[in-house]
C-alpha cells in the first residue's frame, strides 16, 4: 500500500553521482541531440481518479435495458427530440454505441480513424476502494502488495540505457502519478521552475558526501495475507541520499525542461483548465524535439455520486477539448509515434442511484487516441446488461484485464513483450491482444 | 521482553537514556501492561537496521521533541538547557495550560467566520437578494452580485488563512500538529457543492474541537456535520424506493414527458423528490475514517450501514425561519426495515439513534483502534513505525475508548518515540515545510495569500484535496525530482522579503549581521537544525555572502526538509 524506494537507494544514488559527473562536463548540451536512436514513440496516459462513470462515456443506447436502469441520467438516444434545455443526445459510433455529447472532439477523432474506445475492461479485483484500485492498477498488481514500482517505472527500468535522455520520462504536475513512482528517476514539474532557486542550491545537493546507505534486505514475502509485509523503519541515513538525489535531478532536469518550455507557442490555444495546461507542456516538449517517450497525468473528480450529468458534461468537454487539441497541435506526422491512452479505477453501477448518480462498480472503459492505431472501432467484448451478465447483480463485468491492454500497448510502440519478461507479478497468461495495432 | 543479560551489555551511554526512560514511564499514564522495550537495546532494532545506532543526545530529543510536537521551533524558542524538554512536552500535551490569548485573538478579529454559527456566517457571507431587488437598476443589480461574489471568496480564503495562520502564530503548538492529522484523515474538499458555505464551522466545531476529546465524539459530529453529509453525499442518500414506488415513479415521468405543464399532486410531488440510497459515505466511513481498507466490513456491510445512516439531512431550523442551520433527520426518508452490520441484527424500526450507534460502535471497533494506531504513528513517529509500538497505542486507544490525548501520550511518551531511527525520520510535507521555516524566520503573517498560493503549486492546497484519502504522510509520495524547486523559490524569497503578505522578524538578520562568515553559519544551523550540515554542504554554504541569502539556502538545504 505504501510503495517505498528504500531498497533502490543505493542504485539511485550511484545513478545520481554518475549524473552529476556527467553534468560536470557539459553533458545536457549532448544529451539534448536527439540523433541517438532516432524519436522514439510516445505513451501519454490520463488517468481518470474516481472511477469515471463507462456507461454515460460510452453509452450502450441501443440496448433498452441502459434506459430503464437509468431512467433520470441515461443520455437520450441520437435523434431524440423534444429534450429539455441543455440535453443533447449521444453521440453515435455504431448502432450500439454512442459517445457522451460533451465528446463531439473525440467524436471527430474516431470518424478520422484516430480513437478506440475499449469497453468492459478493468481489474479482476473485487475492491471498491479508490485508493486500492488506482494503486493496484498503477502498479499493474492487483492484489499484490509485494511489488512496490509503478508499471510505467518498472517499464522504463527495465528498458533503461546509458545513454537514456534526461526526459525520457517526465509528468507535469507536482506529484507522480503512482504509475511512475519506483527506481527510475522521473521528474515531475508543473510548468517551468525558478532558474534563481536552481541556480542557488545546485552545489548544495550534490550527494558527493553522503555516505551509501545500509542496503535494506528486500526480503521477498509474498504473503497472501490481506496484512502488508512488516517492513523496517524508514531512518535519517537512508532518507539523507533520498533527498539529495531528488535535489540533483530538479537542477539538472528542471533547467533543461525551463529552456525547452520558454519556447512555448503561444498562440496555441488549449483549453483553459489543468489537463489542458499539461498536454501542453507536453506538447511544446515534443516539438521541441525531445526524446520523451513516456508521460502520465493524474486529472481527478470522477467519483460522481450525485447528480452526475452536470459535472460529466463539463469534464467530459475538458478531456476532449484538451486531447483534441494536442492532436492538432502535433499535428499528424508526430501523432503516428504518439499514443494517449485514458484509463480509470473501477466503473459505476449500471443502475443510478437514489441522486442521479452512480456508486463504485467493476468493469470500466479505456480510450486510445493515436495516429499509430486501428480506430474508428470499439474494441472489447459487451455482454449485455440483462441481469445474468452483470457482476454481482450490480456491475458491469471485466470481459478485458487492463494487463492485457498494458502489454498490447507497451509490445505495440516498444516492441516490449512483457509476457517474456514476466513484467506483471502473478499473471503469466496473458490475454489474447484487442488488435489496437492491427493498423495496415 | 527485554532479557536482564542485554541489559548487562548496554554501554555506558546508554545508562542516561534508560534512566530518563525509566523515569519517564512513570510521568506517563500506563502505557501498556507489558514491559516495553528499552530504546537503543538490540531486541528494538529491526533487522535491516544494522549498524547498531547510538542513542539520542539530550539536545537531539530536544529538537526531535520540537519538529514532531510543534512545526519545528520559533527564533529564540530553543532553552538553553535541552533537559527542559520534558517540562514543553507535558505543557504541549496539556494545550489549555498555555495561554494562547494572541493567536486566538487575531484569529477572531481576522477570520470571524470561523466563529459564527452556521446560520449567521451563511448569510454574512451569501447576502440576501434584497427585498426590492426586482426595482433596482441593472448596474445596482450587478454590484449586488459582484460584492455577494466578493463575500463568498472571502469565506473560503478565511478558513484556509487560518489553517496556515493559526499553525505558525499558535503557542498551542502540539494542538495545531494533531489538527493538522484530523483535518486530513475527516479530510472535506471546500470545493464540492455547497461545502464552502459549512467546512468553516467543520473546522473549528469538528476537528479543533474535539482533537482533544474522545474519537468517537469527533466521528459523531463529522458524521453529522453538513460539510461532510455533502462532501460524501450522504445527505441525498434516502430509503431505497418499494417495488411499488418505483413503479408509481415510472408512471409520473412518463406522464411529465407526455405533458410537462401538467399539475402533480402532492403525492407525486414528494415521490419526485425521493431519491433512493448513496453508499458513498458509508463506504468511506468504514474504508478511511475507522476501520481501514476491507478490514472486518465487507459491501454488503456497506449497504446495511448506508440504510443505517438514511436520512441524515441539513437545513434551516427553529423559529423564526432562518435562525440556525444545522444537522435534520427526515423520517420519512429514513429506512427502518431490520439491517445487519458487521454481524449485529438491528430490529425493525431503525430511527437517529439507530445511525448514531452504528457510527459509535465503528469508532469503538478494536479493527478501528489498528488503524488509527498505525495512522497516528506513521503521522508523528515513522513512515514504517514498529510493529511492537503499534500494539501499545492501539492498546490503549482500546482501554480509553479513543481518549485522543491518552493515544497522544502513549505515542509520545513510549521509549521508541526517541529512537535513534526515529530522529529526523520524516521528510516534511509542503504544508510542514513552509510553517516550519515560517517560524524559523519568526515571521509575523499579514496576509497569506502569496504563501497559499505557493503552497499550491507545492503539490498541496489547503481544503482542497479533492481525494477523501487526504494528502499523502509519507516521504515518498513528496520527494519527486522537480517540485523541490517550489521549496528553495519559498527559501529564498522569505529571506528576502519577497513572499507577500509575511514579514521576517527584523532580529534574525540584525543578530546574523554583525557576525563573520563563519560564525554566521553557525548561528544560523542553533537556528534551524539541529546537527545536519555535512561537511561538504558547509563548504558550499561558507561561500555564501550575505546573512538572508546563507539562511535561505539552509532553509532549502536538505537537512531542513526532515524532521
Amino acid at each position: 500500500m505504501s510503495p517505498s524506494r528504500r531498497q533502490f537507494l543505493k542504485t539511485s544514488v550511484n545513478a545520481a553521482i554518475g549524473a552529476t559527473a556527467l553534468g560536470a562536463i557539459g553533458a545536457p548540451a549532448i544529451w539534448s541531440q536527439t540523433g541517438v536512436g532516432g524519436i522514439p514513440k510516445r505513451l501519454i496516459i490520463i488517468y481518470l481518479r474516481g472511477g469515471s462513470d463507462p456507461l454515460n462515456v460510452i453509452v450502450p443506447y441501443g440496448d433498452d435495458d441502459y434506459y430503464s436502469y437509468r431512467p433520470t441520467i441515461a443520455i437520450p438516444r441520437p435523434g431524440a427530440t423534444d429534450l429539455p434545455d441543455g440535453v443533447r443526445p449521444v453521440l453515435p459510433l455504431n448502432r450500439l454505441f454512442g459517445l457522451h455529447p460533451a465528446m463531439e472532439p473525440l467524436h471527430e477523432l474516431y470518424q478520422q480513424g484516430m480513437l478506440a474506445p475499449i469497453i468492459s475492461v478493468g481489474s479482476p479485483h473485487e475492491t471498491r476502494s479508490h485508493f486500492d484500485a488506482q494503486d493496484f492498477m498503477e502498479r499493474a498488481a492487483p492484489g499484490v502488495r509485494s511489488i512496490e514500482e509503478g508499471w510505467l517505472n518498472r517499464y522504463l527500468t527495465q528498458t533503461e540505457k546509458p545513454s537514456d535522455h534526461f526526459l525520457r520520462a517526465f509528468s507535469p504536475q507536482p506529484l507522480l502519478p503512482r504509475s511512475l513512482r519506483g527506481r527510475y528517476s522521473v521528474l515531475a514539474a508543473p510548468g517551468a521552475g525558478s532558474g534563481e532557486a536552481l541556480g542557488a542550491f545546485e552545489k548544495l545537493y550534490r550527494p558527493k558526501d553522503v555516505p551509501t546507505p545500509p542496503l535494506v534486505v528486500d526480503e521477498e514475502k509474498k504473503s497472501k495475507k490481506k496484512q502488508e509485509p512488516t517492513k523496517p523503519p524508514v531512518t535519517r541515513d537512508q532518507m539523507n541520499p533520498m533527498i539529495h538525489n531528488a535535489g540533483v535531478n530538479t537542477v539538472e532536469k528542471l533547467r533543461h525542461l525551463n529552456k525547452i518550455l520558454a519556447q512555448r507557442d503561444q498562440t496555441i490555444r488549449y483549453p483553459n483548465g489543468p489537463l489542458g495546461r499539461q498536454l501542453a507542456d507536453i506538447a511544446t516538449v515534443i516539438k521541441a524535439g525531445e526524446p520523451l517517450e513516456i508521460s502520465a497525468i493524474d486529472y481527478g473528480g470522477w467519483d460522481h455520486h450525485s447528480y452526475e450529468n452536470n459535472q460529466l458534461s463539463r469534464m467530459l468537454a475538458h478531456l476532449s477539448e484538451s486531447i483534441a487539441m494536442f492532436v492538432r497541435d502535433l499535428g499528424p506526422e508526430k501523432m503516428k509515434k504518439t499514443m494517449i491512452v485514458t484509463m480509470t479505477e473501477f466503473g459505476r453501477t449500471v443502475k443510478e442511484n437514489g441522486s442521479q448518480g452512480s456508486d463504485h462498480g467493476h468493469g470500466g472503459f479505456m480510450l486510445a487516441v493515436g495516429g499509430m492505431i486501428a480506430g474508428g472501432k470499439i474494441y472489447g467484448k459487451w455482454s449485455g446488461l440483462g441481469p445474468r451478465s452483470l457482476y454481482r447483480d450490480r456491475d458491469l463485468p471485466v470481459h478485458t484485464d487492463f494487463r492485457d491492454v498494458f502489454a498490447e500497448v507497451l509490445g505495440g510502440l516498444y516492441e516490449f513483450d512483457a509476457k517474456e519478461k514476466r513484467f506483471f507479478p502473478d499473471y503469466d497468461k496473458l490475454g489474447k491482444p484487442l488488435g489496437l495495432f492491427a493498423k495496415g | 521482553m527485554v532479557p536482564s543479560c542485554c541489559r548487562t551489555v548496554i554501554p555506558g551511554s546508554f545508562a542516561a537514556i534508560l534512566l530518563c526512560a525509566a523515569g519517564w514511564m512513570i510521568l506517563a499514564q500506563p502505557v501498556a501492561s507489558q514491559d516495553p522495550p528499552a530504546p537503543g537495546t538490540p531486541e528494538s532494532v529491526a533487522p535491516g537496521d544494522a549498524p547498531q545506532l547510538a542513542p539520542l543526545t539530550e539536545t537531539q530529543i530536544d529538537w526531535h521533541m520540537r519538529n514532531r510536537l510543534s512545526f519545528g521551533p520559533r527564533l529564540g524558542e530553543l532553552p538553553g538547557d535541552p533537559s527542559k524538554w520534558r517540562e514543553w512536552v507535558e505543557s504541549q500535551l496539556d494545550p489549555a495550560s498555555i495561554d494562547d490569548t494572541e493567536c486566538a485573538t487575531q484569529a477572531a478579529l481576522r477570520y470571524p467566520s470561523l466563529f459564527m454559527p452556521i446560520g449567521e456566517s451563511y448569510t454574512a457571507y451569501w447576502p440576501k437578494v434584497p427585498d426590492d431587488f426586482e426595482e433596482l437598476t441593472q448596474e445596482l443589480r450587478d454590484q449586488f452580485f459582484a460584492y455577494r461574489n466578493e463575500r463568498l471568496q472571502r469565506l473560503e480564503m478565511e478558513l484556509r488563512e487560518s489553517v496556515l495562520y493559526r499553525a505558525a502564530h499558535s503557542k498551542r503548538q502540539f494542538q495545531e500538529v494533531m489538527v493538522e492529522f484530523w483535518r486530513n484523515h475527516l479530510n472535506i474538499d471546500q470545493n464540492k457543492g455547497n461545502c464552502r458555505y459549512f467546512v468553516n464551522d467543520y473546522e473549528e466545531r469538528v476537528i479543533r474541537k474535539h482533537a482533544f476529546g474522545h474519537f468517537e465524539e469527533m466521528l459523531i459530529a463529522s458524521a453529522k456535520h453538513p460539510a461532510m453529509l455533502i462532501y460524501l453525499d450522504n445527505d441525498v442518500s434516502q430509503k431505497p424506493l418499494t417495488e411499488e414506488e418505483l413503479r408509481q415513479l415510472e408512471l409520473i415521468r412518463k406522464k411529465r414527458l407526455a405533458e410537462p405543464n401538467a399539475m402533480m399532486g402532492e403525492f407525486a410531488r414528494n415521490l419526485e423528490r425521493q431519491s433512493g440510497l448513496n453508499e458513498n459515505y458509508a463506504r468511506e466511513l468504514m474504508e478511511l475514517h475507522t476501520l481501514g481498507v476491507d478490514n472486518h466490513y465487507t459491501q454488503q456491510d456497506v449497504f446495511e450501514v448506508a440504510r443505517t445512516l438514511t436520512g441524515w439531512a441539513h437545513g434551516w431550523q427553529g423559529m423564526p425561519y432562518e435562525s440556525e442551520y444545522g444537522f435534520q433527520f427526515r423520517d420519512p426518508v429514513h429506512d427502518k426495515d431490520p439491517k445487519r452490520i458487521l454481524g449485529t441484527r438491528l430490529k425493525k424500526g431503525g430511527g437517529e439513534k439507530e445511525g448514531v450507534d452504528t457510527v459509535r460502535m465503528l469508532a469503538r471497533h478494536p479493527g478501528t483502534a489498528d488503524f488509527l494506531a498505525w495512522k497516528l504513528c506513521r503521522y508523528l513517529v515513522n513512515d514504517e513505525p514498529e510493529p511492537a509500538l503499534l500494539a501499545r497505542v492501539a492498546k490503549v486507544f482500546r482501554d480509553t475508548r479513543g481518549h485522543l490525548p491518552s493515544v497522544y501520550r502513549a505515542i509520545i511518551l513510549d521509549p521508541e518515540f526517541i529512537h535513534t531511527r526515529n530522529y529526523r525520520a520524516k521528510f516534511k510535507s509542503p504544508f510542514e515545510y513552509v510553517v516550519s521555516a515560517m517560524r524559523a524566520t519568526d515571521v509575523t503573517i499579514d496576509d497569506p495569500r502569496t504563501t497559499l498560493f505557493m503552497l499550491h503549486r507545492m503539490g498541496q492546497p489547503l481544503y482542497q484535496c479533492a481525494d477523501p484519502t487526504g494528502y499523502f504522510d509519507q516521504t515518498e509520495a513528496w520527494l519527486d525530482p522537480g517540485v523541490l524547486v517550489h521549496r528553495w523559490d519559498f527559501a529564498l524569497r522569505l529571506v528576502s522579503g519577497r513572499v507577500e503578505g509575511v514579514r521576517m522578524s527584523p532580529l534574525v538578520l540584525e543578530s546574523l549581521g554583525p557576525l563573520p562568515s563563519g560564525a554566521r553559519l553557525e548561528a544560523i544551523q542553533k537556528l534551524a537544525l539541529p546537527d545536519g550540515l555535512g561537511e561538504r554542504e558547509r563548504e558550499a554554504l561558507a561561500k555564501a555572502q550575505s546573512a538572508p541569502y546563507l539562511l535561505g539556502l539552509v532553509l532549502g538545504s536538505p537537512a531542513f526538509q526532515q524532521q
